[in-house]
């Protein structure tokens, strides 16, 4: 075939894909303890993305009604042809019998939703007899596993939580943050902002993951006084249905704050628009800033003495959160030269400016051009030609960039799925303790000589 | 062969469980099953013959109401010609069907590193459906990808993997498949392997080599390589060479991680075997009826016996008959001390196999071998023939006959909820799994698991002591999983984990009329659980 047959313009193809689909926000759900997601798919769908957010990222592993334990409907011909709402129904009945939950939420996937099974309405049976059983619409074909995670949360808000009339809680604040799984430090990433925002003085509703008191927690939303969304744009969403229901205001902070310097801005940010007593932040910040520097003016001797070469020059790719986050820490903490940033996560157009105006603004003198392309094909060819000028270059990519950090002779260092060298427990790269972590990570590798 | 079983003229597969009457449900004796399967009947029907009408053509099935996460064709689809060096795949499908590969990406390299072959990544891609896709078609957004996979990866062969979306809007990728081919120059496989066709997985194995056997092995082979012999395979490690170099045999591994190449000559085998009947069945037999490369008809290579008996028919194909006794006498005597020891390790120890069929019935041999009792056994499915349906191929009759019966043996696909019951009714120290979801359930009731990644550890005779030296290191972690056990919940109510039918949902239907009050922290109503023990 001669080389001009081939169409050049950009097609909808993804090799290496970088998210799963809507239907793995199945482990928004596995997120909050005590509930337990109902897969209304086929079977195959809920391994797929538990394979891709648990196990190929981090190996962070499951817990109560997720990955195996997850009800599924594991649909098959039969269903397609006479409809599958008996055989939901036997599964939900079964789940309620056999499962210990709080909250049971039904996310249906592609099949489902084309052959236009009525699951809303079964499901609001349920709910009117009593059980708490929310149903969300999780094609696969409608989004990512980002948008899948923004729909359930609005799903267990609008079926679950329901109206409120009472008063809201001046410096109780509902924390939307990382997605669980899907950002693979989500569970250290989230103790470490709420204990931040706790020395601050706020009391923090923690909604996902160690922290998170069930969903009891999910029922205090509306008398937080408000919402704050620490990402780039996943939440958002989120928080304006919150505003619009409840009349709840939000505070989004794109950036997630690595470092002392960004985690004090970040708390005076979020203090001035509470309007709570600013003595217990500052004296927060202080002595925070006391512990941090304390810590980094030992590295401090390491990072100037150690003469057997360490990274200057570093390509990173990763979703939104994470791309501008350690981007930003590490041109405008450390000094280490950006020479490819590439956001992978598919960020709706509406948010896709404030992210390159960040980027700009990353550090003074510093302007990083950044990139949006989710087919991982693109993404490896644009990090492979990067000409890095000197020494070993860093990559903070994910495993499907092994082999081009072994044809570069670059540190690979994994932060987004797929992530099949690394094994998480409680880490955190973000705040005061987690910036100290990722500094340990990083040059823990350059000094073995990997 | 009288009668030829496949049918490589169709692009499509017939299920495995109208083919071979497959199912995923029982629970018994294994002698029980082994007689209502009337596997010498099924057999006769195979070969030809004429059987008598009896109870053997429908197997009892318990089905159940409560699924879990699981596996589907297209994944093992996407694990099988996913796993080329010079073929790509093609998902046709939303992104969300394509979540695997990345670990299917890790095999790959772990089956590179294993077979001495270079690393790469596989080469995948996916036409990455959204809705508007649905509704007006997504055939251009197919022939879009197919010239995507040419430019990016140049490769020997093209696969589109069929997924249920794609099925259910009616994507016709047999005749976009054969339109593309002669401008890209290279096989393009359809494979009809979406997740609801099949009630299991299994069936894309033989979507797999269905399509590989009908677009890439050769069809008039110029040559016959008399020293090659075809092992139908996954990732494992080379240890078949090692077995049949006494032979005088090279071994031509299908699928992961082959070449175009390689596969193209399995025609030029001089016969094909397998580490699964039921993941072998399907190629070997195909192979045997529409190539002319015999099958092995023999027991798996597991434990002494089976091993024997498999190098002896592999012998008699090759002439090597004499080398195989010599090979067999040595290696009975090289492994006897070591066996002879574990044999006094694992004393009063008992274990439970939980895998696919065929493979559960070659690592209960190998237990029983090291002289670890097995109570229970857990079968995803059960083929009551496979497709070779040879006399020495019935998996389960072998492994009773051999070393005795299993007096809980369940078929049940991935149901982790089953598993309190299982465990509760049966006595065991371990647990050795192969398929993700179960290991982890296991664990939090106290009982350590060795999940079997690399599927080839326990063939031959030294894989019986390669298992042995892996047990010693499982048991030792129980005390990690008395842990779990003593601190950690599992999702479970206290009415289902009184229970001791791990189908008393099938077994008493109207259970589920009875559903326990509602508990509802929002309104207010029934004890808060969940929360308080969190």
């Amino acid at each position: 075939m001669s080389e001009s047959t081939i169409k050049r313009k950009k097609s909808n193809s993804i090799s290496d894909p970088r998210y799963a689909c809507a239907v793995g926000a199945s482990h928004t759900v596995v997120g909050i303890k005590g509930a337990v997601p109902i897969a209304n798919c086929s079977p195959g769908c809920q391994l797929k993305q538990t394979a891709f957010l648990t196990f190929e990222n981090g190996f962070q592993g499951s817990i109560y009604a997720g990955a195996g334990n997850m009800p599924s409907a594991n649909s098959t011909e039969n269903d397609i042809v006479f409809g599958g709402i008996k055989t939901l129904d036997q599964l939900i009945k079964s789940t309620l019998k056999v499962f210990d939950g709080d909250l049971y939420v039904v996310l249906t996937g592609c099949v489902g939703g084309l052959i236009g099974d009525d699951v809303s309405t079964l499901v609001r049976n349920y709910r009117d007899l009593g059980y708490p059983i929310v149903s969300v619409d999780t094609a696969g074909f409608k989004g990512n596993n980002l948008f899948g995670h923004e729909e359930v949360v609005n799903a267990i808000v609008d079926q679950f939580v329901g109206d409120y009339k009472g008063e809201r809680k001046k410096g109780l604040v509902n924390l939307w943050f990382e997605t669980p799984y899907y950002n693979q430090n989500w569970r250290g990433d989230y103790q470490e902002i709420a204990r931040i925002l706790r020395g601050a003085g706020f009391e923090v509703n923690v909604l996902f993951g160690p922290e998170n008191n069930g969903v009891v927690d999910w029922l205090r939303i509306p008398e937080a006084q408000f919402n704050l969304v620490i990402s780039p744009w996943v939440g958002v969403r989120n928080a304006e249905h919150l505003e619009q229901k409840y009349g709840q205001p939000f505070l989004h902070i794109p950036e997630i704050p690595i470092g002392a310097e960004a985690t004090a801005a970040f708390i005076r940010k979020v203090v001035e628009f509470a309007g709570i007593d600013k003595e217990q932040s500052e004296k927060f910040i202080k002595e925070e800033n006391q512990i941090y520097y304390y810590y980094l003016e030992h590295f401090s001797e390491f990072f100037a003495e150690y003469w057997f070469g360490m990274p200057s020059e570093f390509a990173i790719t990763a979703d939104s959160a994470y791309t501008l986050a350690y981007t930003k820490f590490l041109v405008d903490q450390i000094g280490l030269i950006p020479r490819k940033a590439i956001i992978s996560d598919d960020p709706p157009q509406k948010f896709r400016k404030g992210i390159e105006d960040a980027f700009h603004n990353i550090s003074e003198g510093v302007d990083v051009e950044v990139e949006f392309e989710e087919d991982g094909y693109l993404i490896e060819k644009s990090i492979k030609e990067v000409k890095f000028s000197s020494g070993k270059p860093l990559i903070l990519a994910s495993s499907w960039e092994i082999n081009i950090a072994n044809e570069k002779n670059a540190l690979l260092f994994e932060i987004t799925p797929p992530s099949s060298e690394t094994l998480i427990i409680n880490r955190s790269f973000v705040g005061y303790k987690g910036a100290l972590n990722l500094l340990e990570k990083i040059y823990s590798a350059s000094v073995g000589g990997k | 062969m009288a009668k030829t079983n496949i049918n490589l003229n169709m692009t499509s597969v017939e299920n495995r469980e109208y083919r071979l009457g497959t199912i995923i449900g029982w629970d018994g004796k294994a002698s029980d099953l082994i007689k209502e399967s009337a596997y010498d009947e099924r057999s006769a029907k195979k070969h030809g013959g004429c059987a008598s009408k009896g109870s053997g053509c429908k197997l009892c099935e318990l089905s159940s109401p409560l699924n879990q996460e699981t596996m589907c064709s297209n994944a093992i689809v996407q694990c099988q010609v996913g796993n080329l060096t010079d073929c790509a795949l093609i998902d046709h499908s939303p992104i969300g069907c394509s979540g695997e590969n990345s670990k299917f990406n890790l095999s790959m390299h772990n089956g590179l590193r294993r077979r001495g072959k270079p690393l790469q990544n596989t080469l995948n891609i996916s036409t990455n459906l959204k809705e508007k896709d649905m509704v007006f078609g997504a055939s251009e957004k197919l022939r879009q990808t197919i010239l995507d996979a040419k430019e990016r990866f140049n490769p020997k062969a093209i696969f589109i993997g069929m997924a249920c979306a794609t099925a259910i809007i009616g994507e016709d990728i047999d005749s976009i498949a054969e339109e593309m081919e002669p401008e890209v120059g290279v096989p393009i496989i359809p494979l009809h392997c979406e997740g609801f066709r099949s009630k299991h997985w299994s069936t894309g194995f033989d979507v797999a080599f269905h399509g590989v056997l009908r677009q890439i092995v050769e069809r008039r082979p110029t040559k016959k390589q008399n020293d090659l012999i075809n092992i139908v395979a996954l990732w494992g490690s080379d240890y078949f060479s090692e077995m049949l170099a006494p032979l005088g045999l090279r071994v031509n591994y299908l699928l992961d991680t082959a070449s175009f190449e390689e596969i193209r000559q399995a025609s030029e085998a001089v016969a094909t075997a397998t580490f699964c009947d039921t993941l072998g069945g399907y190629m070997a037999t195909a192979l045997e009826e529409s190539f002319g490369v015999p099958q092995i008809d023999a027991p798996q290579p597991y434990g002494i016996k089976g091993t024997d008996a498999w190098l002896r028919a592999i012998a008699k194909v090759v002439g090597k008959e004499k080398e195989a006794e010599e090979y067999i006498e040595s290696e009975h005597k090289r492994i006897a001390p070591k066996l002879a020891e574990l044999r006094e390790f694992f004393k009063g120890k008992n274990g439970i196999v939980m895998t696919g069929s065929a493979y559960a019935h070659g690592l209960i041999s190998v237990l029983s071998e090291l002289g670890i009792g097995h109570d229970a056994a857990l079968v995803f499915h059960h083929d009551p023939v496979y497709d070779g349906g040879g006399e020495h191929q019935d998996t389960l009759k072998e492994l009773v006959e051999t070393y005795g019966d299993i007096p809980h043996y369940t078929v049940s696909k991935t149901r982790a909820f089953q598993l309190p019951q299982l465990l509760k009714r049966a006595k065991t120290d371990f647990l050795l799994i192969r398929h993700p979801g179960l290991a982890s359930v296991a664990g939090h009731l106290g009982f350590p698991t060795l999940t079997m990644g690399d599927e080839h550890i326990p063939v031959g005779y030294q894989g019986i002591l390669r298992i042995g030296e892996m047990l010693k290191g499982v048991i030792s972690r129980t005390k990690f999983n008395q842990v779990l056990k003593r601190n950690v919940k599992l999702p479970y109510s206290d009415w289902w984990l009184s229970q001791d039918d791990p189908f008393y949902l099938t077994h008493h239907p109207e259970a589920l009329e009875d559903l326990p009050e509602p508990r509802n922290l929002k309104l207010g109503i029934g004890q808060k659980k969940v929360s308080e023990s969190a």
